[in-house]
């Protein structure tokens, strides 16, 4: 990959980034651009935009895809959810199955369900069940400790 | 979830057990109220060591089956087909083992009471489960306010 950096006097900063695919080299490069200020890089059918990391309500993998739902749309992300866990240093994710991760400051209410396991009411009005295998970290995680 | 906090076959193994042992014990407990009764109206104030024996082993046996074929019933968040099935099974089986173990002297009425029995013993743990979670339904949710206030700050 060429890099052209070119110092300037005046004028305002900008990065231009030109790719044919997006490979991992790309999607890392966006990823530390688009850390700053609680963002996360996302992407349509059409185009790829910046998604503000309190937007989210969770992330879903299906078949090896990762898509980040918010309340009105659902974008893919090129990361995989242990990636995103531990590039987003944001305590409000938490894993709670092997395929989800939560935003536990986007969840309106939880049930506690038999076999210790929880239900959590997202903002959307989506039942998303923490499995017993996780629930015991997701409270201790409430009570103040970390992950 | 890091490799130090992830359970390990033994503890999931261990905290399975220790829930069927404490249920078995329970349900053991009940029964043996319902046998000293028994025995104290026909007017003996002795227990038969063996009669004990088989009850909780029974017990035991029957929670396990209970635990992997039914989805332990008593604990579930409402009755279903599968769960009713549950309930029909093991009363039956506590029944059977009573009567054929000769716990009640082999008599089928005293058999089909402690069948009776066992179905308010189920219908209790199934209350007292569910009011357990209710509790626990307020905690995290107040837990779940108090975590977003201080994340948000």
């Amino acid at each position: 990959m060429k890099i052209d950096v070119r110092q300037i006097t005046e004028g305002e900063e900008s990065i231009v980034i030109r790719y044919k695919d997006l490979t991992p080299t790309v999607s890392r490069i966006l990823s530390i651009l688009g850390d700053e200020g609680g963002k996360l890089w996302a992407r349509n059918d059409e185009e790829k935009i910046q998604i503000e990391l309190e937007d989210i309500l969770y992330l879903e993998s299906v078949d090896d895809k990762v898509f980040a739902c918010t309340k009105d749309k659902t974008l893919r992300v090129d990361k995989t959810l242990n990636s995103f866990m531990n590039e987003v240093a944001d305590g409000a994710f938490f894993r709670c199955s092997k395929s989800m991760v939560i935003n536990v400051n986007r969840v309106v209410s939880l049930k506690s369900l038999s076999s210790n396991r929880i239900d959590a009411t997202m903002e959307g009005g989506e039942h998303i069940l923490i499995s017993r295998r996780y629930a015991s970290e997701f409270r201790r995680l409430l009570k103040g400790g970390d992950q | 979830m890091s490799d130090k906090k992830k359970t390990t076959l033994w503890e999931r193994y261990l905290t399975k057990e220790i829930g069927i042992e404490f249920k078995a014990c329970l349900y053991f407990f009940a029964i043996l109220f319902f046998y000293c009764v028994f025995r104290m109206i026909r007017g003996s104030f002795e227990a038969s060591i063996l009669h004990m024996a088989e009850m909780i082993l029974s017990c035991y046996a029957i929670c396990y089956l209970q635990l992997l074929l039914f989805n332990n019933f008593d604990e579930a968040d409402r009755f279903g087909a599968r769960e009713y099935t549950g309930l029909a099974v093991c009363t039956c089986l506590y029944g059977l083992i009573s009567f054929f173990g000769g716990w009640f002297e082999r008599k089928p009425v005293v058999s089909l009471i402690l069948g009776a029995y066992v179905i308010f013993l189920y219908f209790c743990v199934f209350l007292i489960y569910k009011t357990k979670r209710r509790i626990d339904d307020k905690v995290l949710n107040e837990e779940l306010k108090i975590f977003q206030t201080e994340h948000k700050k």
